[in-house]
């Protein structure tokens, strides 16, 4: 929409696929033995291995790992943190998290939640007059 | 109307507080009464249940940490929680095996019996109006039907079995380990528990790993897997020799492992072994032949089919 903010977010963006790439060849000592298959690449599914075993996945997964950071980045982490929470990520966990971060539970409540859902009942129970607890 | 729909609400609202769930098998673990009491207490402050839970299974297994150190590690301030996998990413950052359990009570109970405390995602609202919550379990008592848990701002939390499964159920049953490197968990799943130190490793904690996959081919000695991923692991630590004896023991327990005769056939190449490489390289093309590693075995053939040949000792 604004231009200012369309090059603030791509100067995030090459930050972050920088940082992640950064992290990705610094965390990956399969790479070093060319040729051997990894551990890896047999543990995954046979799709994902094939998937994996190809130049281009590899790269589209530095991409997602980008893409995940960016993705905490919006959910309130700082950016140095969340270079490092993504670096920790298996493949699998990062495509679960690319496609629903939004969604994916976040345990995080206590049981002043429970609380709060129970005065709701109690405040419909109350408007239909089901019970009455609260005046009016 | 209104009324109506408040009563047709209401059992699916009060489903988390009021024990109606149905009821699951009795606890039924190795003993009558487990309670590993030395698991320290991080009371949650609010929202950050994640923090506080990790901090419980990681201080237990020896890392020196606290609920607001993790915060940065795994809470997501606009989601007011913390994601199961970031909880695992950051057992990992710790070179502690993240492993989540096979999801049944009796797995869980196992994990008891063995000594483990385990993390778990509860949902203490209804399916469709869910409330997420970690929590550690740390035992059960069978007579008494009871788990036993350090949640939220209560040390020790004593819930009614059938209650607790009610809540861990409608959470998915996820429940997750953060295991010592070599220990290895109460529940005998090879698979799952490579997989969790396979990415362990990818997170570069290569030491950590090393342990762990020696334990697992201890433990599991006729795993294929774990031979094959110690051979990878003893190869990238620069051990060569010892990496070919893991692949060797591999294909002893699977012929038909091809990434494992890949990976000795190039090895034997390395070491001047090539009429032996290209023996072997062959039966792994014909295995791979339409299979997921058809193209990395045909780039290996040409590897040691440019390799010159060399003296070969046994």
């Amino acid at each position: 929409m604004n231009c200012e903010m369309n090059m603030k977010q791509t100067l995030t963006r090459a930050f972050a696929y920088f940082t992640v790439v950064a992290f990705g060849l610094a965390s990956t000592p399969q790479l070093a033995q060319a040729g051997m298959i990894g551990t890896g690449t047999v543990v995954d599914t046979a799709v994902a291995a094939a998937q994996r075993a190809d130049n281009l996945a590899r790269a589209q997964s530095l991409l997602a790992r980008a893409d995940v950071q960016q993705q905490l980045q919006k959910l309130g982490v700082n950016a140095a943190d969340a270079a490092q929470r993504v670096a920790s990520l298996s493949d699998a966990e990062l495509q679960l998290l690319a496609k629903q971060a939004d969604s994916l539970p976040a345990g995080g409540d206590s049981a002043l939640a429970v609380i709060g859902i129970v005065f709701i009942v109690l405040l419909i129970l109350d408007y239909t007059g089901t019970i009455h607890i609260f005046r009016r | 109307m209104g009324r109506q729909l408040a009563i047709a609400l209401l059992p699916v609202l009060l489903a988390g507080c009021a024990g109606l769930v149905p009821r699951e098998a009795p606890v039924q673990g190795r003993s009558e009464r487990v309670e590993l009491a030395d698991v320290p207490f991080f009371p949650q402050r609010r929202y950050q249940c994640g923090p506080a839970a990790l901090a419980t299974v990681l201080a237990y297994s020896g890392i020196d940490t606290s609920a607001d150190a993790l915060v940065p590690e795994v809470y997501l301030p606009a989601r007011k929680g913390s994601l199961q996998v970031e909880l695992l990413a950051a057992s990992r950052r710790h070179a502690r095996v993240g492993y989540v359990i096979e999801p049944t009570l009796a797995a869980l109970v196992a994990e008891l019996d063995a000594g483990h405390p385990v993390l778990v995602l509860q949902n203490l609202g209804a399916v469709h109006l869910p409330i997420w919550h970690y929590a550690v379990v740390i035992g059960y008592d069978s007579g008494r039907e009871q788990f036993i848990l350090r949640s939220g701002s209560t040390r020790r939390e004593l819930l009614h079995a059938g209650r607790f499964a009610g809540t861990w159920r409608r959470g998915g049953r996820w429940g997750m380990l953060s295991l010592r490197p070599g220990e290895i968990p109460g529940g005998a799943q090879p698979a799952r528990y490579l997989e969790s130190v396979a990415a362990l490793e990818t997170a570069g904690q290569t030491a950590a790993a090393r342990t762990s996959y020696e334990a697992a081919a201890a433990r599991w000695p006729g795993e294929p897997l774990a031979w094959f991923a110690l051979g990878n692991r003893r190869l990238a630590d620069g051990g060569a020799r010892e990496a070919e004896s893991a692949f060797a023991r591999a294909l002893e327990l699977a012929p038909g492992d091809v990434a494992a005769r890949n990976n000795r056939a190039l090895l034997l190449a390395r070491r001047g072994c090539r009429a032996q490489a290209l023996a072997e390289i062959a039966l792994a093309a014909q295995r791979a032949e339409h299979g997921p590693l058809e193209r990395e075995v045909a780039d290996s053939r040409r590897t040691i089919e440019a390799t010159a040949p060399g003296i070969c000792t046994p």
